[in-house]
């Protein structure tokens, strides 16, 4: 039996700042491995990943109404009580239920986001974009991070709530609020509910409003679920916050990691620079796979599984391991190569299956207009620092700032 | 008026999110692969068929006029 020596420390500074080589060794020795330390199952290879993705009837994703265990990593002890509000909160989000409710709830927000009513979305996208870049361009230099990947996913969200323009800045502080849900540091419960609980105070009076004169906004597609019964009024509110807690930090991620892989390989960026709109799609779809936005998810399991000789038991936590599915030579050829020609592209970025990623295309739409315009706009582009660093999380593969220049 | 349908899933592009099925079970089911398939283009109405094609979240569904060979979707 192939005995894993890895440390099970999955928070060392080497496994944050680069985790291809831990988990592709986990992959490779051990891909179906129980984690000691965190308690927890790890699923590396991308075969499995689909297959448990598919299987969404043998692991829970009401992960917060359901799993006991503390938060990691860890939090202060004072804020035991923001933690157990957190939780309450995500248990309400549509995307922590199972079937038969997760169903119910999934269709009345999954008509909003059909591939043909995102693209509508598109002539929008290019302009905020085109926006962000002139003020940068100005300046003569700039963090990829703060100002367009922050800023861009808050623009597109607050016109899908319909959030007047003057709320914006609001909007956006408490976005930034919220971006700490996938941070690893022991104070971030305080700012998190601030973020939470500011974002209800906020919608409430706009749902109430809604209710009576729906708009086509997307807090009127919540409004009428609440309605017909599907949600309740909390639903309702903390759904609304879903488009940032699940639509901020994938998108700012996908943004940065991807201008980050373009300015490591020259020679992928001259290919996108020759023909930015026609190679824009396939690229974006390669910087999902090359450096994905989310690491790893979250299940439990809802009964006993057979996996690889191993018996995932009931009530066993389990992270499948997006970033290493995606990197998978069983299922891509020259894995570690980024190739924004690949295709087909079989990644997991977006999950698969009944949970697959609701913002998928909206994702795509921004990723690829950010792509193309700084092909067109930057094609100097280059870092302006020797040092990145990246958040402590198992979660999101998030850089902490981009900087960039041009000449 | 009701009009044979061609109705077919991209197999490469599905990721099984299964709404086709939820939206008009008796046209699309779930294989073993929990992958779509269009099991009975005859199943349910032409609109309930679009409906899905629509609701489709990676564009894997396409549906033709099974007589004039027409695209009705995308």
């Amino acid at each position: 039996m192939g005995m894993v020596t890895l440390s099970d420390d999955m928070f060392t500074a080497d496994v944050i700042a680069d985790p291809y080589p831990y988990y592709g060794r986990l992959r490779e020795e051990d891909p179906v491995h129980w984690n000691e330390l965190y308690e927890l199952w790890v699923i590396t290879r991308h075969d499995d990943v689909v297959w448990m993705t598919r299987h969404h009837e043998l692991f829970s994703n009401a992960v917060f109404r359901n799993d006991p265990r503390p938060a990691y990593p860890a939090i202060d002890e004072s804020d035991l009580g923001l933690y157990e509000y957190v939780r309450n909160y995500q248990a309400d989000q549509f995307i922590q239920h199972d079937r038969p409710e997760h169903l119910e709830m999934r269709k009345v927000v999954h008509s909003y986001f059909t591939p043909r009513a995102m693209e509508a979305w598109r002539p929008f996208v290019q302009k905020a974009v085109q926006e962000l870049l002139d003020a940068a361009e100005f300046k003569g230099h700039m963090d990829v991070m703060r100002d367009v990947a922050t800023p861009l996913p808050v623009l597109v969200i607050a016109q899908m709530m319909g959030v007047p323009a003057a709320d914006r800045p609001h909007v956006r502080k408490l976005a930034e609020k919220l971006l700490n849900i996938g941070r690893g540091e022991h104070d971030r419960m305080k700012p998190l509910t601030e973020g939470m609980q500011g974002m209800i105070d906020y919608v409430s009076p706009l749902v109430d409003e809604r209710l009576v004169n729906p708009s086509d906004d997307f807090i009127s597609v919540l409004a009428a679920g609440e309605k017909k019964g599907v949600f309740t009024r909390h639903q309702v509110l903390v759904n609304t916050s879903l488009l940032l807690l699940a639509g901020h930090e994938t998108t700012i991620n996908l943004l940065c990691n991807g201008t980050l892989a373009f300015i490591r390989h020259p020679d992928q960026w001259a290919l996108l620079k020759r023909d930015p709109k026609g190679c824009a799609e396939l690229a974006t779809e390669e910087c999902l796979r090359y450096d994905a936005p989310v690491k790893s998810l979250q299940r439990l399991a809802t009964q006993d599984v057979d996996m690889r000789g191993k018996v995932l038991r009931k009530d066993d936590r389990i992270r499948w391991f997006i970033s290493s599915a995606n990197r998978d030579p069983q299922a891509f050829a020259q894995p570690d190569r980024f190739d924004i020609t690949r295709d087909p592209n079989p990644h997991v970025a977006f999950g698969s299956g009944v949970h697959h990623c609701l913002g998928a295309t909206l994702a795509r739409v921004e990723g690829q207009e950010v792509f193309k315009a700084l092909a067109e706009r930057f094609p100097s582009l280059h870092l302006e620092t020797e040092v990145l660093e990246y958040q402590p999380s198992i979660t999101f593969r998030s850089l902490k700032s981009l900087p960039v220049a041009w000449s | 008026m009701t009009r044979p349908l061609r109705v077919w899933v991209d197999r490469r592009r599905c990721v099984g999110n299964s709404m086709c099925e939820a939206l008009a079970p008796a046209v699309f089911r779930l294989n073993a692969n929990r992958q779509s398939e269009a099991v009975n283009p005859a199943g349910d109405t032409e609109a309930k068929v679009l409906e899905a094609a629509e609701n489709c979240p990676v564009s894997a569904i396409f549906v033709e006029d099974a007589q004039t060979g027409a695209r009705l979707f995308p």
